[in-house]
This record gives C-alpha cells, sequence and structure tokens, in this order.
C-alpha cells in the first residue's frame, strides 16, 4: 500500500500499463481455459444431479447445488487454481529471471523500489483478474446448468427461477470475499518466491514450483477457513 | 576543501585479504580500482551504494552512509549518484529506450512530456536515437552500455559508479563513454566525479583517470603504473 503511495504521476502510469498488462495475460487469455472447465463441471453435475433429485422429486435443490457447491465453493476455487497455475508460476519466474539477470539490483541501485515497478502492479492485476474471471466462471456454470437442465426436460423459467430463489446477497459478497482473498493470495506468494532468489539461474523453476504449490495450498486453507467462519 | 564525494573507510574485501580497504575519491576526478575476481573489487560499486553492506567499515556518499539510511531514504539517495552495474542491468522487456527513461518516471515529478524531451536528448547524446526501440536481446553489447550510461547519468548526478563499464568494448568506444560520463569539463577537472571498478581498464582511458589503483588478493591497494 505504501508502495502505491509512493508513486509519481509517470510512475503510476508505468505501473496501470504493467498492471493492464498483467490484467490481459491472467484474465483474458484465461477466459477460454475458465469457460471450458466451469461449462463442463457445472454441466456434469447438474445432469446427474437433475437425474437423481428428479426420482425423489427434490429438483428445487439443484438451485441451491449450483449457488453454493459451484458458484459459491467450487468457482472460487477452480479458478484461483486456474490462475495459481498459468500466472503464478509466470510470475514467480519472471521476478526470479529479473533478480538473476541483475534487474532488481539494477532497480534498488537507480532509486526505484522494485515492489513500486513488479509487484505491485502485478498484485493489482491478480486481483483484477481473479475478479472478473470468477464471475465468468459463474455466469458459464449457471447457463450451463440451464443447458444441463433443459436437456433433462426442466423449463428455463423454472430454472432461473430455482437458483435465483437459492441466490443471496451473503452467497454474492461471500464470493466476492473469496475472488479477493485468493487474488492476494496468487498475486503476493508468486512475488515473494520469484524475489527469494539469489543469483543462480537453476533457482528459478525451484522458485516457480515452491511458489504455485505455496499459492495451491493457501488457497484451500484460506478456502476452508471460510467455510468454518461463514 | 571539498569533502570527497565517496569515501571507503576499512571496509573488508575478499576472503583473502589482509587489511581493510579505505579509499577517498576526490571531487571532480576519475578513479578506478581494478583487481581479480578474488580480490573484491566487485563488492565496492554495491557497498558506495548501500545495495549491500559491508560486515565492517562503511562507504559514505555525500557524508552520508546509504546502507544506514531507512529504505525510502535510501532509495531517494541513490538518485543522486548514477550507477552502472556489471551486466548493465537493462530490463529485458523494455525498450532501450524505455530503460533510459525508467528512472526518470518514477524518480522525477516531472511530466511525460518533459520525461520524453530529456530521454531524447540522452540518447542523442549516446548515439541511441536510431536503436532505442531494441530491446536489450536485439542489440548488441556496445549499444546495450551506452543505454545503460544514459541511464545511470538520468538524473545528472554528481558522482557515478560504473561497474565494468569497458569490458568487451574496443578502446575507441570506451573512451568515447568514458567522456559522456565525465560530463564535460569543469574548473577542478571532470564535471562528474567517477568511480569505476573492474578488472581491467582500455590503456588508451589511462590518460583520463587520474587515479588507477591495483587491489591485490590480499586487499593491498597499489597505485598502477602507468
Amino acid at each position: 500500500m505504501r508502495a502505491a503511495t509512493h508513486l509519481t504521476a509517470a510512475g503510476r502510469d508505468v505501473a496501470v500499463r504493467i498492471g493492464i498488462n498483467q490484467v490481459r495475460f491472467t484474465a483474458v487469455h484465461a477466459v477460454g481455459l475458465v469457460t471450458l472447465l466451469s461449462g463442463i463441471l457445472s454441466f456434469l453435475v447438474i445432469s446427474q444431479a437433475t437425474r437423481e433429485l428428479g426420482r425423489i422429486g427434490a429438483t428445487d435443490l439443484i438451485g441451491t447445488l449450483i449457488v453454493v457447491a459451484i458458484v459459491r465453493e467450487l468457482g472460487p476455487l477452480i479458478t484461483a487454481l486456474v490462475v495459481a497455475g498459468r500466472s503464478g508460476t509466470a510470475i514467480a519466474a519472471e521476478l526470479a529471471t529479473n533478480q538473476v539477470l541483475g534487474e532488481v539490483r539494477a532497480l534498488e541501485g537507480m532509486g526505484i523500489d522494485p515492489k513500486q515497478y513488479l509487484v505491485l502492479p502485478r498484485f493489482a492485476g491478480s486481483l483484477v483478474s481473479m475478479f472478473t474471471l470468477l464471475v465468468v466462471f459463474d455466469l458459464v456454470a449457471v447457463l450451463a446448468g440451464f443447458g444441463a437442465t433443459s436437456l433433462n426436460g426442466m423449463s428455463g423459467a423454472r430454472y432461473f427461477d430455482i437458483v435465483l430463489a437459492s441466490l443471496g446477497a451473503r452467497d454474492v459478497w461471500l464470493t466476492v470475499l473469496k475472488a479477493l482473498a485468493f487474488g492476494c493470495i496468487v498475486g503476493v506468494v508468486p512475488s515473494y518466491f520469484g524475489l527469494a532468489v539469489r543469483r543462480a539461474p537453476t533457482e528459478i523453476p525451484i522458485a516457480a514450483s515452491r511458489a504455485v504449490v505455496t499459492a495451491i495450498v493457501g488457497i484451500f486453507l484460506c478456502s476452508a477457513l471460510f467455510v468454518a467462519l461463514g | 576543501m571539498t569533502t570527497p564525494p565517496l569515501v571507503f573507510e576499512h571496509v573488508p574485501l575478499g576472503r583473502h585479504a589482509s587489511q581493510p580497504f579505505s579509499l577517498e575519491i576526490p571531487a571532480h576526478h576519475t578513479v578506478a580500482v581494478l583487481g581479480d575476481e578474488d580480490s573484491g573489487v566487485g563488492l565496492l560499486g554495491g557497498y558506495a551504494l548501500g545495495l549491500d553492506r559491508p560486515a565492517a567499515g562503511r562507504a559514505l556518499v555525500f557524508d552520508t552512509d546509504v546502507a544506514a539510511l531507512p529504505e525510502p531514504e535510501r532509495l531517494a539517495f541513490r538518485r543522486r549518484v548514477g550507477y552502472l552495474p556489471a551486466g548493465e542491468g537493462l530490463l529485458q522487456n523494455l525498450s532501450l529506450r524505455d530503460n533510459v527513461a525508467l528512472p526518470l518516471r518514477f524518480g522525477s515529478g516531472a511530466s511525460p512530456k518533459e520525461i520524453d524531451g530529456r530521454v531524447n536528448v540522452m540518447l542523442a547524446a549516446v548515439r541511441l536515437a536510431g536503436v532505442s526501440q531494441l530491446r536489450p536481446a536485439q542489440a548488441n553489447e556496445e549499444e546495450r552500455r551506452r543505454a545503460a550510461l544514459a541511464r545511470a547519468i538520468a538524473f545528472d548526478p554528481g558522482l557515478l559508479v560504473l561497474e565494468q563499464p569497458f569490458d568487451g568494448l574496443t578502446a575507441r568506444v570506451a573512451s568515447e563513454l568514458l567522456e559522456l560520463a565525465r560530463g564535460g569539463e569543469s574548473a577542478d577537472g571532470a564535471r562528474r566525479t567517477i568511480f569505476i571498478t573492474g578488472q581491467e581498464i582500455p590503456p588508451l582511458l589511462l590518460r583520463r583517470v587520474e587515479h588507477v589503483y591495483r587491489l591485490t588478493r590480499a586487499g593491498l591497494l597499489e597505485p598502477e603504473t602507468v
């Protein structure tokens, strides 16, 4: 936060440009993958559930399944795993390379805070990307659920009725909070491991691997914490 | 008498050094300290800028122990010193032009237009105007070194610390870069004080360097015979 407030106007322009680039790589380039995963997951789960719950006349529970299981729990988790796997690795490897090539030292030598130039834009980009991809994931999941229930004979009006009836304000803010928390993890953990590298190029893949593993563990722990506190 | 812009006081260097390193770099002088890798000569630039902290002793820049300053002040202070690190340290994902502009963008309150104007002048001075859009990996060693020097003098500093600035360059190019680094002449000598570290220096440059010292493995500082 302090790094952000000490930026000059021209420095802020540079940081914003890097942040936008990060969003392009982290969010825009991952839309296809997130759409695919969300669509397949939701379609499979809702298809099976519609059939099984239909037998006992409990298809109303599909709304709860979509909202609680997919939108609120699996959506943030899978999106965070995608972002950590794709961009967490890239951030850690990039910053580790900056470190090994002496670029971080050169920045410090010029009086530029590496946190301002390297970490802050990636952190902000990860937050924005995580939030955007989660919205994409949830929208696609709801639409895929609609496709699955339609194929099993449920009308669209009824499907959207039971989904909207199950969706409360708490689900929305919990999902948003998770997006922010997971975005923080994906922005901070890889940056830390990337910059912790000293001078050996052999440390780069190790840093990338450690960053992703730590971020994934962090995401699962954080998710469990949300469930425990929620 | 003017305070020396850079002073090393009893700084231990190298594993084999029998005595700590002390040296004053007089204002408006160009001073080179040369030595093998084992001598620890490569540590001096980092100590001067407070990038590394010596185990004992201290390095004073303009009478300030940079390494002892709190981080924000340390970063701000370094803008008073130009630094060309060994290996140039250019950011690979930026063009040469953006590399030169970077310290001005982050360290000056100037408008983008003013920064662009200043960068144009600097690129012309180091003769990079035609290739300024190249990334470091696309440029040759001479162009990269020119860009790194332009970046080091972006704030028109009074003191320049150059690590291995002439390695791999022809004597003619090295001589040209040294003149650019000196920034013209003043009544007392060069306009800037320059501290050079490295293993060797082209003989052609020796007449433009007021003091050349050879650092031995034992940590002894001997005036180089020209």
